[in-house]
């Protein structure tokens, strides 16, 4: 640092320690704005992981390998051959990609009629590894009547709870589904309810069928192809980089234009906007926060500046620049700013930290089940506390402070030296 | 014309410079076509009755305020035309300021403040340390070096003031009624400590008053009446 920014910076900080508070008042509202920051975004982004983690786990995972065509056309024929299939599950099981995957499972998804005496309704059957599946899907734990799927099943179904409702169905009744299968022929497959779920999601409880892969393979006559591998990775923050791990190792030759990576984003557009949507409301109430911080920080900077307006007419007699004169206001904002800010975001993460690390409860609040775009709230939020978060708050205060003391510094330069030094001031 | 080169130049040289403020009630006319040279090392007091424009005058040598009308040479460099940075430059590099306000930075110690334009041009530590005590020593400011300007006399303020202004070694030092604010006492070793520097760094000092002791001190004393010379007399004290 050059001695003249040196003799600045000190002149910048002795004014802070002098003016103490004024400078405290400056420094509370931005530690105040960090303090929230540091609670709203953890809270914030522990919601949307809670919203995406239950809606993968209850379809298609964080991301899922698929014909590229069967995301649009749901149809059978749009499915992994067995050769894909071993291919991807090799894929996924190398070293770069093992330290990425949670957990993965090959999934039949496809569409059908449900019939019973009582009447027929549109389906969405999901032939399951059960063992597989119990891991990976949250619907096992959803049961309120019978069991889940075990590997000895065959011909049982695990139905919603809404379905059985519509068909009359109680554990043990029978039913079929008809769909197509894997040679384009209309097929039914006599079942048996070996268990019921309430997920919450009434678009889910009143049309999934969870039934065990060798049933579905049997009864479509497609052997070891499915329509998807579901995989999970340990937080959505990983998905991108894991799509792309996927897709390098996936692509060559043989298996290129025979298979896609898709991500929940893509899969699940409705969620994606919902989380979207709801970031956009929490930037916007932190814009509105920090424009009233920003106002204070204007505020006091310029009051500051007012009150030493001889002090900066001595500056520049003494062979300061204006423009160096503007400088010392700057920097003084920075320093103060900056040093409040990473305050607030500490004492932010450690109240979210101390008091919400395991959750905080909101059923308050939200005294029924409530659910949308698949997914279903959890009146228990659990702090997401992410790296790129604390950063991302800091430059945003750094930002702010800059911004709030431009103006006091413009009119640091502005000074009329002359009159600033008159004796009578 | 050719100026003259800058070690011969004069200190200070205006040809006709005219400040005229401009006012809602009309023109205030400060300072009225004034025309004067100051050699270096000279010793001399601008003197004249309250608002006959010495302040505008000496504000506008140090290049703080621009003059309406002439020219102003200082060390033979023009200041009419000079940017905002220049004449920055100028004041960093030619020109010590003392005021009556004393203006000592407040949150600055002695030594602080009386280094500061030091700082502003990079001078080493140990060359600022060395130059700061010495002048400290010189005029008796030694053992206050570490004090805030709050914790120190009116004289002893306008000391580090004085030894702020002459530490950077300007061509240069312009005062503005510095011994309004003092007793006699104060003022006589003030006029004593700058006389003392004039004599022994060959400093011009150049100083705007309406007191008759420092007026009395002077070598020269040039009067000024309704922003216009009035006398301008060479003394043998
Ligand atoms: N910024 C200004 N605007 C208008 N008039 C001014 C301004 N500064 C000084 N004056 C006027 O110029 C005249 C000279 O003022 P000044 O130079 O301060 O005189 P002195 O220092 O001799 O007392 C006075 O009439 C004063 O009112
Ligand atoms: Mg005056």
């Amino acid at each position: 640092m050059s001695y003249r920014s040196r003799a600045m910076t000190r002149l910048a900080w002795r004014n802070i320690r002098r003016h103490v508070r004024r400078s405290l008042l400056t420094s509370l509202a931005m530690i105040l704005g960090g303090t929230l920051l540091m609670i709203s975004l953890p809270l914030g982004d522990g919601t949307h992981e809670a919203w995406i983690e239950s809606a993968v786990r209850m379809g298609a995972g964080h991301l899922s390998i698929e014909h590229p065509d069967f995301h649009a056309s749901r149809k059978i024929e749009d499915r992994l051959s067995g050769e894909l299939r071993a291919s991807v599950e090799a894929a996924l099981h190398t070293p770069e990609l093992r330290g990425r995957v949670r957990l993965s499972t090959p999934q039949v998804n496809i569409g059908g009629l449900a019939s019973s005496p009582s009447g027929a309704r549109p389906v969405q059957i999901l032939g399951v590894d059960p063992v597989g599946e119990a891991a990976f899907t949250i619907l096992d734990e959803k049961v309120t009547a019978g069991r889940y799927l075990s590997d000895e099943d065959r011909l049982a179904a695990y139905v919603g709870v809404g379905l059985s409702e519509r068909l009359g169905l109680e554990l043990g009744s029978r039913l079929v589904v008809t769909s197509q299968d894997g040679s384009g022929e209309i097929a039914g497959q006599l079942l048996r309810v070996v268990g019921i779920f309430r997920s919450g999601v009434p678009e889910i409880d009143e049309s999934l069928v969870h039934i065990p892969m060798a049933t579905a393979s049997e009864w479509l006559g497609i052997g070891e192809d499915v329509t998807r591998i579901s995989v999970l990775v340990d937080t959505s923050a990983d998905v991108d980089a894991t799509v792309r791990a996927l897709t390098a190792t996936l692509s060559g030759p043989s298996l290129d234009g025979s298979l896609t990576v898709m991500g929940w984003r893509e899969a699940m557009p409705a969620l994606d906007a919902a989380v979207r949507v709801d970031d956009f409301g929490n930037y916007l109430f932190q814009a509105i926060l920090f424009s009233i911080i920003a106002l204070g920080i204007v505020n006091t900077v310029l009051m500051s500046v007012l009150h030493r307006y001889r002090e900066f007419g001595v500056l520049q007699a003494l062979g300061l620049t204006p423009r160096q004169t503007g400088g010392l206001v700057l920097v003084e904002g920075l320093i103060l700013t900056a040093a409040s800010g990473v305050v607030g975001i500490a004492l932010g993460l450690l109240i979210t930290w101390t008091f919400w690390r395991d959750g905080l409860d909101i059923s308050a609040v939200f005294s029924e089940e409530f659910s949308f775009s698949g997914v279903v709230m959890d009146p228990v939020i659990v702090p997401s506390f992410r790296l790129a978060r604390v950063i991302q708050g800091l430059v945003f205060i750094l930002v702010i402070g800059t911004l709030a003391s431009l103006y006091p510094a413009y009119r640091a330069t502005r000074i009329d030296v002359a009159e600033a030094m008159k004796f009578e001031r | 014309m050719m100026e003259p080169s800058e070690k011969e130049a004069p200190a200070v040289h205006t040809r006709d410079v005219w400040k005229i403020f401009e006012q809602e009630a009309g023109e205030v006319p400060a300072v009225r076509g004034v025309s004067v040279s100051i050699a270096r090392g000279e010793f001399t007091a601008l003197a004249g009755p309250s608002g006959s424009g010495k302040t505008t005058l000496l504000n506008m040598i140090g290049g703080l305020t621009r003059a309406t009308r002439g020219q102003i040479f200082v060390s033979g460099r023009e200041l009419t035309g000079m940017s905002a940075v220049e004449l920055a430059r100028l004041r960093l590099q030619e020109v010590g300021f003392v005021f009556q306000a004393y203006n000592l930075l407040p949150v600055l110690s002695a030594m602080e403040n009386a280094e500061f334009p030091l700082l502003l041009q990079g001078v080493e530590e140990s060359e600022r340390r060395a130059r700061i005590s010495e002048l400290f020593a010189r005029t008796g400011l030694t053992g206050l070096e570490d004090r805030l300007p709050g914790k120190l006399s009116g004289g002893q303020q306008q000391r580090v003031a004085v030894v702020r202004a002459v530490a950077a070694r300007p061509a240069l030092v312009l005062a503005d009624e510095p011994t309004a604010n003092l007793d006699t006492a104060a003022s006589e070793s003030l006029l004593d400590m700058m006389e003392e520097l004039n004599r022994e760094l060959s400093t011009t000092f150049v100083f705007a008053t309406h007191d008759r002791r420092v007026m009395d001190r002077s070598r020269r004393l040039v009067r000024l009446v309704d922003g216009e010379i009035e006398s301008d007399d060479v003394r043998t004290p």
